[in-house]
């Protein structure tokens, strides 16, 4: 789609008003301008419980400039799939789009996120992952990765995160692809495509929470570059009309194992791995390596 | 077309009375005994006979907040449960209640497990009185067709803006053949009339933000908002019970209450659901036997008629309460209201009951006889 750095300061309308709430450095609120800003004057957003319920701003004084339902935490894709229903019947054509965290979509949300999709709702879900319940003060979700202290996992995480584009392929949705706040061009190129195909379409950001992994917030950016570079988020695109997995550009050169960076670059900036193990770390490389070799199944 | 008179059993006469008011977006989960409701819907909208859409999701979390959904979207929304479905879609049926979205879903009433039955009684939908629905308990099939018809009409009223949960007793009436009549469609339709002008429509072009954050201010006037609508409710239910009365020819005594008998009685017996349909037959009996007993049906208890419990009280001074569900740790619930309303008119009536008819426990009128004739003794 070649979405061009440029092109990211005109979208059909700026999602922000003045005076969001959200952290300085918060990658969950970049990535919602740009995603969400692309196909601002068609979208209906809605939004779990998560960071973006409150980053919106409250009362009188919400920031966003494009119509928000903010739904129960277990809920978000059967809230879409009843306007998406609704609208249809209205003969309205605008985008149903579901922006959840990594809870609201991998533990709390999966079963409205499975039933959506299996029943083929027209709606694009969004899930930016910043590995924990950032919201309630970082406690543990199924997506924390191996080794990352948490405030519920102060030993550091022992187990794999749950892959959810994974899911989502093994359950024939339309449209799965993963992005980065790191490579916003590829972010946006993702979003339009989904939008543009009917059915139930999923994208995973990884979206820095400055606070939860502790980075300074000048580094939020830094950090997600050095996730793609260290291969620990494949960026990827797999359709289901032809089954296959498409790397983004971004990716394509850590295909190879060789080309990667060591996780640790990745680990050490920030302060969650503290205190990480050999073990874990080894562990986290095991993990990345599944993942790839997940992908590498479906070129 | 014109109407006509057939058998249903309750289920279908719910089905029918929803068929009629055109729902455009029904999302369901299936749970005894409400089963016959959605499958009915289903294959009307699979043959084109209603041109909605019919969503069958993975849980009754997800048949509430589809419906939610759609009614933020300003259409007219169906959905039906009981039971156990009605407490997993907990979250959810205060979320529609406070969010004040107009959606109708009747409540196959169903006891609650442990122990494990399938059988009436009113503790599921007791649960969720403070949840901001309209209540309305029906006696029989007739009234289930009439009341969610009416529900309709009363929840989607811009003043009132409220979601309606139609009550009928799982098998006795769910499942149970009766005599129905029902009005011509066109009739019933122009009855209840468009969802044209809902007081939330999300739209594109003019975007809010909905159900997000609140300060204590907005917060406390969004929930006396809530209450308002409730007592407006009231007069609500009245004038459409009276509306139906002359367009349809029925009506459920006030709309909030149904009173049989004399109000110099020297008993009074109230009663929900269909336990009023037995107490009536109680009554006639007793009043051969040479008894003089009233009996109120309280149809809505939510909003609660305070006004015409306290009118009848005053009137008769003895009254008996039969709860089918209980508040542990209190009484049943119809007994905590009742005697809260006396006492809010600061009368001082003591009044009996007695819980019955827990887990599907049959109260036939024979029975209902014997309370009656012990409580007129003490």
């Amino acid at each position: 789609m070649g979405t061009k750095l440029k092109d990211l300061m005109n979208n059909p309308k700026e999602v922000f008003y003045k005076g969001h709430f959200a952290c300085a450095g918060c990658g969950s609120a970049l990535a919602l301008r740009h995603a969400i800003g692309a196909i601002a004057d068609k979208v209906i957003l809605v939004v779990p419980a998560s960071c973006t319920s409150v980053y919106q701003g409250s009362g009188k004084g919400v920031s966003f400039n494009v119509p928000t339902i903010n739904t129960a935490f277990a809920s978000s894709d059967s809230v879409a799939s009843g306007i998406k229903a609704a609208m249809e019947i209205k003969g309205k054509d605008v985008h149903v789009v579901v922006w959840a965290g990594d809870g609201g979509t991998a533990d709390i949300g999966i079963a409205t996120l499975i039933g959506a999709c299996d029943r083929e709702e027209d709606i694009l879900h969004i899930m930016y992952s910043n590995n924990v319940y950032s919201n309630t003060g970082g406690q543990r979700s199924g997506d924390t990765p191996i080794g990352a202290r948490t405030s519920t996992t102060p030993d550091g995480n022992t187990t794999a995160r749950k892959m959810v584009p994974f899911i989502m392929m093994a359950d024939n949705a339309k449209y799965v692809a993963t992005a980065s706040v790191a490579h916003l061009t590829d972010l946006v190129d993702k979003v339009k495509k989904a939008v543009s195909l009917k059915g139930f379409k999923f994208i995973q950001i990884d979206a820095t929470c400055p606070v939860a992994w502790k980075v300074d917030f000048s580094n939020s950016i830094e950090v997600a570059r050095l996730a793609v570079q260290t291969g620990i988020w494949p960026l990827f695109e797999w359709e289901r009309d032809t089954g296959k997995v498409i790397i983004s550009r971004p990716s394509q050169k850590y295909l190879d194992k060789e080309n990667r960076k060591p996780i640790k670059e990745w680990t050490e900036i920030q302060g969650r791995f503290r205190g990480v193990t050999e073990k874990q770390l080894k562990a986290l490389d095991a993990d990345t390596d599944r993942q790839w070799n997940f992908i590498k199944k479906f070129l | 077309m014109v109407g006509k008179t057939v058998t249903l059993t309750g289920n279908l006469a719910a089905g029918k009375a929803a068929e009629m008011a055109k729902p455009k977006v029904i999302a369901v989960y299936p749970i005894t005994p409400q089963t016959d409701i959605i499958e009915y819907l289903s294959g009307l909208v699979s043959s084109g006979k209603l041109e909605a859409r019919f969503i069958t999701v993975e849980s009754e979390h997800s048949a509430l907040a589809a419906c939610a959904g759609a009614a933020w979207a300003g259409v007219r929304t169906f959905t039906a449960t009981s039971s156990q479905g009605l407490l997993y879609m907990g979250e959810w049926v205060f979320w529609s209640g406070y969010g004040r979205l107009p959606i109708v879903m009747p409540v196959v009433n169903r006891c609650l497990a442990p122990g494990w039955s399938i059988f009436v009684d009113l503790q599921d939908s007791m649960a969720f009185r403070d949840a901001g629905w309209i209540q309305i308990y029906t006696k029989n099939n007739q009234e289930v067709f009439d009341t969610v018809l009416q529900a309709f009409k009363i929840g989607e009223s811009k003043d009132i803006s409220l979601p309606v949960m139609p009550c009928l007793d799982g098998f006795v009436l769910s499942h149970t053949t009766a005599k129905v009549e029902l009005p011509d469609p066109e009739e019933a339709y122009s009855f209840v009339g468009d969802y044209s002008d809902p007081v939330v429509e999300v739209d594109v072009d003019n975007p809010w933000a909905y159900g997000g954050l609140v300060g204590p201010e907005q917060f406390n006037i969004a929930r006396r908002d809530l209450m308002k609508a409730m007592e407006r409710a009231k007069a609500k239910i009245i004038k459409v019970n009276k509306e139906f009365e002359e367009t349809f020819g029925r009506s459920y005594g006030n709309g909030l209450v149904e009173q049989y008998g004399d109000d110099d009685a020297d008993l009074t017996l109230i009663t929900m659901g269909t336990m009023g349909d037995e107490a009536d037959e109680a009554i006639d009996q007793l009043k051969q036997e040479g008894y003089k007993v009233n009996g109120v049906r309280v149809r809505t208890f939510r909003p609660f008629p305070v006004e015409d419990i306290v009118r009848i009280a005053k009137k008769n001074h003895k009254l008996f309460i039969l709860d089918r569900a209980v508040s542990f740790g209190h009484e049943g619930p119809l007994r905590i209201e009742i005697e809260a309303a006396l006492k809010r008119y600061n009368l001082d009536i003591p009044t009996s009951g007695d819980i019955v008819g827990l887990g599907g426990e049959s109260v036939p009128y024979k029975r209902i006889m014997k309370i009656a004739k012990e409580a007129l003794r003490s």
